[in-house]
């Protein structure tokens, strides 16, 4: 069985990889947001803001790299995956193989993810290097703990992803439903600017939502904006947010199966 | 003689929001969907025993695909029961789907970035089937289907026959005991048709596999089948052998003959001419009266004939003419 997922994941990765004009334009994109993002917070350094829980230009620097990097490598196409499947009647053939679908779609998922690296993060770091210098971690420690919050990150990203794509089971048009979500995340993860600069109460509010642990978590934990102690308590509400969506994706799944709709002949 | 698949009393119903006309009508439909419960397949029973080729005919929409689904576990019936091999698919689809070969006509399992013969590698893994299985296998089938002048052919380059050889040969792989195959010649050429049959009837005489198929076919079903499930608006109809439901259905065929000339003594005693337009004659025969061969023979004695074709009547217009049920 694992023989099977690992032949998914590689074959993804090996697709991937030749698709060289999605690899340009992914990068060019990529790299705008990047350049863009930098310049506004030196503009914003430039004209005297007062700096918020001592966070200097160089930080928010690493932070935007690093942030636009961790958003080519999260590769969550499980959604779209479900949601095309159900819509044209694909996913019959699915169904039909003695296998779990969503662990078909994680390995696909991960093959995608595997592929970014190659292709994606590092041309990007390559030029933010350039540009910017090294986007270096806070310490060694901070990074050893950047890599599994990141980990973790991914998994929350993934489940609210494959729960958003199991609506599709119940309402055949989903439409911009994976848009709204992914708006959600992009803001209220801190991905585009850290929530630390948000009002009070949205920042209160957030710690009770699973998005700021998605970015703002591994990236606070790598620039050490977030303590060890502090980092490994995050790291425990990631986990929990894991837990949390793991049962509801598992219950959504049971209940989804009985209501399936199969389009056309 | 076991049965491998038994059901009874099948039903599937659906609800269907019934959309009105115009933007008065998509409003209404908007706050007040009006449901209506359509029962697709409508209590149905058969059981099928091991190493028969049932042919599982209907006009569209009559529920043989939904049946279908149901019998793979993809679907789950309203009410009414489903045994594969004594398991339910819908209790355990994962035991049951290691037995079963699934092609659907209209659709491919195979993966569209991928080579084909990648595919089957990836097949191999989910079906954790053994080197030495898997070879012997691939070896049949690539020498019965011809798969070796593609099979290093990326899915999506495939022609449309070559798509449906490479999903057969995908079904096959894990040595299924029981194949359904939903519309397995659609859209195919004569040669591609054959080259089909002629691998369905090999497994079934070789290996004993059961072949459930549903088609359009009249031809797939008079060379394939030796029995025949008839379903007409969800319900079963007819059940038994072959040669007798296919006479029943559809006893005659039709002789069209293109004369060069015009020409008077046009009859003949075991043909009836139901059409006639300029040098055109339409005959209709009974196949158990006279063979198409000996009228065609007869006829160009007398007649000055330019061209003429044999047409096999359509199965499902059949079904409808003797099924009419509204």
């Amino acid at each position: 069985m694992l023989q099977a997922y690992w032949y998914i994941t590689k074959m993804r990765l090996i697709t991937s990889l030749t698709y060289r004009f999605e690899v340009f334009a992914s990068v060019g994109t990529n790299l705008i947001l990047m350049l863009a993002s930098v310049f506004l917070w030196k503009a914003a350094y430039g004209n005297g803001t007062e700096q918020v829980q001592a966070l200097t230009l160089q930080d928010l620097t690493t932070y935007t790299i690093l942030s636009i990097m961790l958003a080519s490598v999260f590769v969550c196409d499980v959604q779209d995956t479900i949601y095309s499947k159900i819509r044209e009647g694909q996913i019959v053939t699915d169904f039909y193989r003695p296998i779990p679908l969503l662990a078909c779609y994680l390995a696909d998922d991960i093959g995608g993810m595997l592929s970014s690296m190659v292709n994606k993060v590092i041309p990007l770091f390559i030029f933010a290097a350039l540009f910017f210098g090294v986007p270096w971690p806070a310490s060694p420690l901070s990074f050893l703990l950047f890599i599994p919050s990141c980990l973790l990150s991914y998994a929350i990203l993934w489940l609210l992803s494959a729960l958003i794509g199991l609506i599709a089971f119940w309402v055949m048009e989903l439409g911009n439903m994976g848009m709204v979500k992914d708006s959600i995340v992009r803001v209220l993860s801190g991905s585009i600017v850290p929530l630390w600069f948000f009002p009070e109460s949205i920042q209160t509010i957030s710690k009770f939502l699973p998005f700021q642990y998605t970015y703002q978590t591994p990236l606070g934990i790598y620039i050490g904006n977030i303590g060890v102690r502090e980092g490994l308590m995050a790291m425990g509400i990631q986990l929990i947010w894991v837990v949390l969506l793991y049962v509801l994706l598992a219950a959504g799944w049971r209940r989804s199966k009985s209501k399936t709709l199969i389009q056309g002949g | 003689m076991e049965a491998v698949i038994e059901v009874n009393d099948l039903v599937k119903e659906y609800i269907i929001v019934q959309k009105e006309n115009g933007l008065r009508g998509a409003l209404k439909g908007l706050l007040f969907p009006k449901k209506k419960t359509v029962r697709g397949v409508d209590g149905i029973s058969f059981s099928i025993a091991q190493g028969e080729i049932v042919g599982y005919i209907g006009p569209n929409g009559a529920g043989k695909s939904t049946t279908i689904k149901m019998l793979t576990g993809i679907l789950h019936p309203t009410s009414g029961t489903i045994k594969v091999c004594g398991i339910s698919p819908q209790a355990d689809r994962k035991s049951v789907v290691r037995k079963l070969g699934v092609v659907f006509g209209q659709r491919t399992q195979l993966y569209w970035d991928l080579r084909l013969g990648e595919s089957f590698e990836l097949l191999r893994r989910i079906y954790q089937i053994d080197n030495s299985v898997f070879e012997e296998n691939m070896a049949v089938l690539t020498d019965v289907l011809k798969l070796e002048e593609f099979i290093h052919t990326p899915v999506r380059q495939l022609s449309l026959g070559q798509r449906m050889r490479g999903d057969i040969a995908a079904a096959m792989l894990h040595s299924p005991s029981i194949l359904f195959l939903d519309e397995p010649t659609i859209g195919l050429d004569a040669d591609a048709k054959h080259a089909i049959r002629h691998f369905i009837k090999e497994i079934n005489r070789k290996r004993g596999v059961t072949v459930i198929l549903t088609t359009h076919d009249l031809d797939d079903v008079e060379q394939l089948c030796s029995r025949l499930v008839v379903v007409n608006h969800g319900k079963v109809v007819e059940d038994g052998p072959m040669v007798s439901l296919v006479h029943k259905l559809a006893p005659h065929r039709l002789l069209v003959v293109e004369l060069q000339q015009p020409f008077h003594d046009l009859e003949h005693p075991s043909a009836e001419i139901i059409k006639q337009d300029g040098l055109k004659i339409w005959y209709q025969f009974e196949k158990s009266r006279i063979s198409a061969a000996q009228l065609i023979s007869e006829l160009s004695q007398k007649l000055p004939i330019q061209d003429l074709s044999v047409k096999e009547p359509d199965i499902e217009d059949a079904i409808r003419e003797v099924y009419k049920t509204t």
